[in-house]
């Protein structure tokens, strides 16, 4: 704040001394001037009515010549003093509206606004550096859960696009660069209600600097950022970062799932899918020949992850000057039919428009399907507003490099437990996969499949936290239906977590502590039930023992006086 | 030669010497304080106040509050002197010049410090 004040104080320095010289001026010519009274006496005006009659002259009030009608030589020296007065004002005025239209200084006024804004938040918030296309939506889908999100991005045209959405809960914006740390610490990088960082640059310098700084500045956040090579993955991971997220090899790692793990691709399909989002129907790619058309960052990840996996590989790539391109490689224009024919498209199962030009993926896709329609059609789109054309060429599967990222990353702020679950089922084969599927399939409808935390805190699970003192609460008292507690709700316990140790699918009969994390999946209807369980302690006297706990203080004590009896 | 700090120095040590020029003199003799050299120390004294805004530095400040307090005390006095001789149509004679002087001379210790804040600050710059 005091910053505003010093930049309107310099601005006003010399209309506000201009304005006192005039005035002096004037005062002094009619304090000088001698004039006549009623009585046809000289007359000497005083400095007060000097004062006073340039006071409502310079103001252009005018309420007429006081204390005497003025003389030829004193309406003179008003005439003058008259001008110059009101061009005094005029320019001490302008400016003022000038200094509030200064571009530093409105942006100086938005940055305490911000700054203000960012100081009096009272609910736990997620930092979020770039808004992008992954950036917007990984915003929309937080404020969908009624997460609060405070946006840094140093691009005026997206904070303008944020100035004119409309939101439910409304995030908070800056127009700043992020990888500076003081601007960091003024988006409330060290407010006791910050949760996490996500870093969602484009450039992955960038992303490791706010790792750095945001691990200097506060080691207590999370800190979830994106990357888009292994080397600044292995980097910023080293910088504390609790979750790296790479677009192209998570996006590889799923295709090659797809292709020898069925099963598991689907489950992780349906949990890093965005809220509201209906449920895909599975996709089946083949196994045999596979065709990578450009080979850049995203066509090295799935060569990498589709080699491993025993795929046969064929790549095209338009650059013969590039390093570490695998032997084979087809040099030339994937858009060509000559350049696809060559590398064995009549033979292919699967091809892969993976440039850095949609037209271009597009184009290639449309190509391959004239010589093959029988193919797999994956596509990578690089901008969010070619949506509706990638949509209309109806593909097998398509890579939007910003969904990817957004959904992984607001799947693992919904549910942080997330993350360890799908890294420890990520070593299951597929016939245990499979019997995960089918228990997850057993209990949703087939619309939006929901995730979420069961957290035996105080403040989080408080009915049953103080009822764990009395009562011994197994997993299956969780899934009771609050209505009728013989029926239980459609849900799955996926993952309970204890500490270090974790079970995956815990039993029915397993005992709840303390302090236990558990993943949940089912259906909305059954999030609200379970909902009810951990926060309503009726709810949960009736669910364990099918009796009422009565309500208020007096009434327990009545019933506590009747069990002795 | 800094001319901003010319004009400053100027100013303030003209404020100090009209102050000066009004206060000097017998308490309770009209004819030594002139009300145009009342006028004059208020206008240079307002100047030299506007001058210093905006300066962020440390003496910028104490100058900045110096100078107020002179506009404070040179104004009241100016207020003083203009109810007695045309609210209550009286004449400025014995208790109400002194009052006159005294508010004046208040503005005249804090029109010595802002220049002993100056000549401390010339010695500190050794250029």
């Amino acid at each position: 704040m005091p910053n505003l004040i010093y930049i309107i104080l310099r601005r006003l320095r010399s209309p506000l001394i201009f304005l006192i010289l005039v005035y002096a001026i004037s005062m002094t010519g009619f304090v000088l001037i001698p004039g006549i009274d009623d009585q046809g006496q000289v007359h000497d005006m005083s400095f007060f009515h000097a004062f006073y009659f340039v006071s409502f002259m310079g103001t252009t009030i005018g309420f007429g010549e006081i204390p005497y009608a003025f003389t030829d030589a004193q309406r003179y020296w008003t005439l003058l003093s008259l001008y110059a007065t009101v061009i005094a004002w005029l320019y001490a005025i302008g400016s003022i509206l000038g200094a509030f239209q200064d571009p530093a200084f409105r942006q100086q006024l938005k940055r305490n606004a911000f700054t203000r804004k960012v100081g009096s938040i009272r609910e736990p918030f997620y930092l979020v550096c770039g808004y992008g296309d992954t950036g917007s939506q990984l915003v929309r889908s937080l404020e969908k859960e009624g997460i609060l999100a405070v946006i840094i991005d140093n691009d005026q045209d997206r904070i303008n696009e944020l100035e004119i959405s409309d939101f439910v809960v409304q995030p908070l914006w800056i127009c700043a660069d992020a990888s500076h740390s003081e601007v960091l610490e003024y988006a409330g990088i060290k407010h006791p209600w910050c949760t996490g960082i996500i870093s969602l640059a484009s450039d992955d310098t960038v992303n490791l600097t706010v790792a750095i700084v945001a691990q200097l500045l506060n080691p207590r956040v999370r800190l979830i950022s994106r990357a888009e090579t292994p080397e600044a993955e292995a980097n910023i991971l080293s910088f504390g970062a609790n979750e790296v997220i790479n677009p192209f090899e998570i996006f590889a790692s799923h295709l090659a799932l797809a292709l020898h793990s069925p099963s598991l691709s689907i489950l992780f399909d349906w949990m890093t899918a965005a809220p509201g989002d209906r449920i895909k129907e599975p996709v089946f790619p083949n196994h045999g020949k596979w065709i990578i058309c450009g080979f850049g960052k995203f066509g090295e990840a799935l060569y990498h992850h589709l080699s491993g996996g025993g795929e046969e590989l064929s790549i095209i790539d338009v650059n013969r000057n590039k390093r570490n391109v695998p032997a084979g490689t087809v040099i030339g224009r994937a858009t060509e039919a000559a350049t696809l024919k060559k590398a064995g498209i009549e033979s292919a199962v699967g091809i892969i428009a993976g440039t850095e030009n949609d037209a271009d993926n597009l184009s290639i896709l449309m190509t391959a399907n004239e010589i093959n329609a029988n193919m797999f059609r994956v596509a990578r789109q690089n901008e969010d507003h070619n949506q509706h054309v990638f949509q209309a060429a109806e593909l097998d599967l398509l890579m939007q490099r910003g969904r990817v990222v957004s959904n992984k990353i607001f799947a693992l702020i919904r549910t942080p437990l997330l993350g360890d679950f799908l890294r420890i089922i990520s070593r299951f084969n597929n016939d245990r996969a499979s019997v995960l599927v089918s228990r997850v399939i057993g209990v949703i409808d087939h619309e939006t499949l929901e995730l979420w935390e069961v957290r035996l805190f105080p403040d989080k699970a408080p009915a049953i936290y103080n009822m764990l003192d009395e009562h011994q609460i197994l997993v299956e008292d969780l899934l009771r239906d609050p209505v009728n507690r013989c029926k239980s709700v459609p849900a799955v316990p996926l993952f309970l977590k204890r500490g270090k140790g974790n079970v995956i699918l815990p039993e029915s009969n397993r005992i709840l502590h303390k302090g236990d994390r558990i993943l949940m999946c089912g259906t909305l209807e059954a999030r609200q039930h379970m909902n009810t369980i951990t926060h309503s302690i009726n709810a949960l006297g009736y669910a364990l023992t099918g009796k009422y706990i009565p309500d208020g203080y007096i009434w327990r004590w009545i019933q506590s006086k009747r069990k002795v009896k | 030669m800094n001319s901003e700090k010319v004009v400053f120095a100027f100013f303030i040590v003209l404020a100090l010497t009209l102050n000066f020029g009004f206060f000097i003199g017998n308490f309770d003799i009209p004819e030594h304080h002139n009300a145009y050299e009342l006028f004059a120390a208020i206008v240079v004294s307002l100047i030299a106040t506007v001058l210093k805004f905006g300066d962020r530095t440390h003496i910028g400040a104490v100058f900045l509050a110096t100078s107020l307090v002179a506009d404070l005390q040179l104004v009241a006095a100016a207020i003083v002197w203009g109810m007695v001789e045309n609210v209550f149509d009286g004449v400025l004679t014995g208790s109400s010049l002194a009052t006159v002087v005294s508010l004046s001379g208040g503005a005249l210790l804090a029109n010595l410090t802002s220049v002993i804040l100056l000549v401390a600050e010339t010695i500190t710059v050794r250029r």
